[in-house]
């Protein structure tokens, strides 16, 4: 995006948000923060979504206990721009006895589970609604301790009880209902789910997640960046390359270090590697949901093949130990970026006989067609991301629309899908696969020689600012927003995951129409992590 | 072709693990898998009754897995779901998994314990039946990885459960998986 543009942008806000906020700062060039005033803060979010000209799309949502530097707790909502690529923050300040605000899910419903997560970590009222226990089982003394206050000492010990969940109970004659977890029968995280049913029919559906909360978030704080780097490689396990490169970005944009070109393309290749090796996962586990093991067992084979070419290529089957904040900690040879290119060529004929044995078979399309359905206002609504947002119609991918690493080179064909059924979410993932299998070609093609890690700053200029690291991993944006104290050491970081998003999204598409055997499939068809979500 | 060259390496790798200075059982297990028709494999079978009789208890019995995730980050469990697609192929080792604890030999526990699931995998591993083998999945089962005890995060597996193996790795890779549950047959010869 030009200057030129972006300045007229920034005017446009300005003016929008006039009789709003109290204060404009501008963190780096396309990252404005507005101190928004409590009480007007429904106002200028309504101000913001008004205009047709400017485009806003929530990305996330957190708190920070400042009370140690002036005494507020701080809410920060974060909104980009599209078509833009300009990111605003509303910062609100709130007041230390009992902070509370005007709800915010009632003009962005996908802001719901952001609330009550506050609420559980913070103690912070969302005022008009409901907050039921998120992230914190109902055993744990709510009310009474609040996790990620500063006065919440990390490892103080919190009893451990056994209190059941709350699920909506079966309220009609003949409705029964059945409990899955938070042990399942297969190979999967932890999660408790309820079917309420008649017949086969699903008629309600619940998740109780948030076991495998380990409370990562409060870990980093008080901790270097380089140590964050290790812990936000460990948020998720499918996705831990998106998640180190997004914390990387987090904090190259709060220090102002641009990484070298050779840098930002290798990070490019490898997150598309990740890609092909989630996406090749998904389609395995979505043809044995449906009862397809033909397709499914290649498929999984197909999977391991890129996951030892990914271990050839980086030293891990999990990039770990590859990112470093201002660029990578290893360079790659040019033989073995040769190597990988013809690979990848193979496996791309490979795959196209795959594709065909999915999409060719009548028996599991016929699971797949109308099953688990999202149309584009629920999307919407929901706030779905990736792959399954662009099945139900969603024309965003921050790829394109938010331009990290080499992207603004190499723009990525955005495939959408119109029925939002499981179908459509897996024909998206195909069409995304072949899309990644050129950009990993073409970025190999036009690699461009230099060093590979920058120096960063021993001095940060922005101590207690937010900065934002965005990644479009296979199952969806991602964002890492983190701020630094004076020292550089971690204030506050938080994660929101693509799967945070979705899980809404699964829900939904579960309960209404399908029967029980499609339960796993409409999972499947978004097969998202645990472990992200919980953190 | 490529599955057999996989589990060429997979089969030495196995046997490496198992006694490093039992080159006899290397070559003659060889042989079998690079074996083209079922005569040669027949001829080849006959000579195993020779191997070492350590590699033969790694080939004898069957043993069930259940897996349970106390916490981790999903990469063991991918690991661990990478053993059964073809290049891996367990079950040819007589390694399976179930759904129910109650069938189980083998509770596979990865990740360090959070708050959230302790009650749970206890009631996991009580349910399993005698005699009973815990593996320690991954770093964070074994020694808490780089996650610190926090309000939700309880730490290393054995400080709840008696862990017999301990696979450790960030995650371990799957042939490092197989070589500890190879492992527990003799355990559970043992037990």
């Amino acid at each position: 995006m030009n200057i030129a543009n972006r300045d007229l942008t920034f005017a446009r806000l300005m003016s929008l948000l006039k009789e709003y906020h109290l204060e404009v700062n501008n963190i780096n060039p396309n990252h404005l923060v507005f101190t928004i005033e409590r009480d007007h803060l429904q106002n200028a979010i309504e101000a913001l979504y008004k205009e047709n000209d400017i485009k806003a799309l929530f990305l996330t949502m957190t708190a920070t206990d400042e009370r140690q530097l002036d005494g507020k707790y701080k809410l920060h909502l974060i909104f980009l721009i599209l078509n833009t690529s300009i990111l605003v923050t509303f910062k609100v300040n709130l007041d230390q006895i009992k902070p509370s605000y005007p709800a915010v899910s009632k003009l962005i419903p996908a802001a719901e589970w952001f609330e009550r997560e506050i609420h559980d970590m913070f103690g912070i009222v969302a005022l008009g609604i409901d907050l039921p226990p998120l992230v914190l089982h109902r055993d744990f003394p709510h009310g009474k301790y609040f996790p990620m206050r500063k006065d919440f000492e990390l490892n103080k010990e919190v009893k451990i009880s056994e209190v059941p969940h709350q699920f909506t109970q079966p309220h009609a004659e003949g409705m029964h209902q059945i409990a899955v977890g938070p042990i399942h029968a297969g190979i999967i995280e932890p999660g408790h789910l309820r079917f309420c049913t008649i017949g086969e029919q699903i008629l309600e559906f619940d998740a109780q997640l948030f076991y495998t909360h380990k409370g990562i978030e409060k870990m980093a704080e008080g901790k270097t960046i380089e140590e964050g780097l290790i812990l936000a490689e460990h948020v998720c396990g499918m996705c831990s390359y998106s998640h180190s490169t997004a914390y990387c970005q987090a904090i190259e944009s709060l220090s102002q270090v641009n990484i070298s070109k050779r840098a930002s393309y290798i990070r490019t290749i490898c997150l598309e590697l990740e890609r092909l090796s989630n996406h090749l996962a998904d389609l395995s586990a979505i043809c044995s949901s449906g009862g397809f093991a033909i397709a499914s067992m290649p498929a999984a084979r197909f999977r391991e093949k890129v996951m030892q070419l990914i271990f050839k290529f980086t030293g891990h089957r999990f990039f770990r130990g590859l990112n470093a904040i201002g660029g990578l900690n290893k360079d790659i040879k040019d033989s073995e970026l040769e190597l990988l290119k013809k690979n990848l060529q193979s496996l791309k004929k490979e795959f196209q006989s795959l594709e065909k044995m999915i999409i060719g078979s009548d028996t599991l399309l016929d699971r797949l067609e109308t099953t688990g359905e999202l149309n584009f206002t629920q999307a919407m609504n929901i706030g779905l991301v990736g792959p399954a947002a662009r099945a139900s119609g969603v024309d965003i991918d921050l790829r394109r629309d938010f331009q990290y690493a080499a992207y603004h080179d190499f723009i990525p064909k955005v495939h959408i899908g119109t029925e939002g059924d499981a179908l459509a979410r897996t024909e998206t993932r195909i069409k995304e696969l072949y899309t990644t299998f050129d950009l990993i070609s073409e970025i190999i093609d036009e690699l461009p020689s230099g060093k590979i890690k920058e120096e960063i700053p021993r001095a940060f200029p922005f101590p207690f600012q937010g900065g934002i690291g965005i990644t479009e991993s296979a199952k969806g944006s991602l964002i890492h927003w983190l701020m630094l104290d004076e020292k550089n050491k971690i204030f506050r970081w938080h994660v929101r995951s693509a799967s945070y998003m979705n899980w809404r999204g699964v829900v939904q598409a579960t309960k209404g129409r399908n029967i029980v055997p499609d339960g796993p499939l409409v999972n499947k068809s978004f097969n998202l992590c645990y472990a992200c979500v919980d953190r | 072709m490529h599955v057999l060259i996989d589990r060429k390496e997979i089969m030495l790798n196995i046997l490496k693990s198992f006694n490093d200075k039992n080159m006899e059982a290397n070559d003659l297990l060889l042989p079998l898998i690079n074996a083209s028709n079922i005569e040669d494999i027949k001829i080849e079978l006959s000579r195993i009754k020779h191997l070492d009789k350590n590699v033969r208890k790694a080939l004898s019995r069957s043993i069930l897995i259940r897996h349970l995730d106390a916490g981790s980050c999903n990469a063991e469990e991918a690991e661990l779901l990478a053993l059964s697609n073809p290049i891996y192929d367990i079950t040819r080792f007589g390694i399976d998994f179930t759904a129910s604890p109650r069938h189980a030999d083998v509770l596979t526990v990865s990740g360090p314990v959070t708050r959230h699931l302790k009650i749970a995998m206890e009631k996991t591993y009580n349910a399993m039946p005698f005699p009973k083998i815990v593996i320690a999945l991954g770093d964070g089962a074994c020694n808490g990885s780089i996650y610190e005890n926090t309000y939700a995060c309880l730490g290393r597996v054995d400080n709840f459960l008696p862990v017999d193996i301990y696979i450790p790795g960030d995650p371990p890779t799957p042939i490092q998986i197989l070589k500890g549950l190879l492992l527990c047959k003799y355990l559970l010869n043992e037990k």
